[in-house]
């Protein structure tokens, strides 16, 4: 057996755990999770939505980290490089999928909940800076056409990371509309012990789901790496034929 | 618990139904996109080069 082979067979197998763990996380916080005494049957949308947002604050270390390897490596292994570079935009873009869903559900339960679809909050306002960020780093990508493209989107995904501890610390350091720290936020903070079950599901399916999507978007960019080295190959033959 | 309210006239039903039908949509969208993607690129690759094993 070969070895993309075996990686497509374990990938497939975590693909099929992955899809049990969220039908499972999906039933517990549609049917078997309590009704919040407070908000009611729109709280729900809370066990997509913190799961979510706390995995769109994770992401963007694996764009950092994988930006920071592809600019040490550049110059000293290119190939090296291409792994990062494949490991950056793969991260970047399951980013921009995660914090997608992180406003969307926000609002929705903003609306239901508060009464307005948005506020300029310091929350609010910050996780859509990191949104934008990182669509402006894949723009930057997709756009770009100085040959350079990845090297400055790697510098930008640098700053990028920046903003994600000022999201998670906004609800801390300023009074906004967003609620306070559900989790590690105090004594006095966290849910009900009927409801860690939903949550806990939700948060270990949608990492499952997100790492699935990074791998295979990961081996997507592999691929398309070495379809333009064929190409790029294929095109120095030609050209040393016409010569002779 | 029944799940037939998340079809009920009231806003928080709605909100919910909407909530869960954003997350599915764009999850799925993009792993099909990948997939999609996937396919033609193999093919790119196959028809570049047909005596490649691919080891991606």
């Amino acid at each position: 057996m070969t070895r993309s082979r075996i990686y497509g067979l374990v990938g497939f197998v975590w693909f099929l755990m992955t899809i049990a763990a969220i039908v499972y996380a999906t039933r517990l916080a549609l049917v078997v999770a309590p009704t919040e005494a407070t908000m009611g049957n729109v709280q729900r949308i809370f066990y997509y939505h913190v799961p979510t947002s706390m995995l769109s604050l994770l992401f963007p270390y694996v764009n950092f980290f994988a930006s920071l390897c592809y600019l040490y490596w550049r110059s000293r292994d290119p190939l090296k490089a291409l792994t990062a570079d494949a490991v950056a935009i793969a991260s970047a873009e399951v980013t921009v999928v995660y914090a997608s869903i992180c406003l969307l559900t926000g609002m929705l339960w903003g609306r239901a909940a508060w009464g307005i679809w948005w506020t300029w909050d310091a929350r609010l306002t910050s996780m859509l800076l990191l949104w934008l960020l990182y669509v402006s780093y894949l723009m930057l990508r997709k756009l770009s056409a100085t040959g350079q493209a990845h090297t400055l989107a790697a510098v930008l995904s640098v700053f990028a990371a920046i903003d994600v501890p000022i999201v998670y610390m906004s609800i801390q350091w300023w009074r906004t509309q967003h609620p306070a720290p559900v989790f590690f936020g105090g004594p006095d903070t966290g849910i009900d012990a009927s409801m860690k079950p939903a949550f806990g599901y939700n948060v270990l399916g949608w990492a499952m789901w997100g790492i699935f999507l990074l791998l295979f978007r990961y081996a997507l960019e592999r691929r398309r790496q070495q379809v333009e080295q064929d190409a790029a190959l294929q095109a120095i033959e030609a050209s040393l034929e016409i010569a002779q | 618990m029944k799940l037939s309210w998340i079809f009920g006239p009231s806003m928080e039903a709605h909100h919910l139904l909407y909530a869960y039908v954003t997350v599915w949509l764009i999850q799925g969208g993009y792993a099909a996109w990948i997939a999609w993607h996937w396919a033609h690129t193999g093919r790119a690759l196959r028809t570049q080069n047909p005596d490649r094993r691919d080891e991606s």
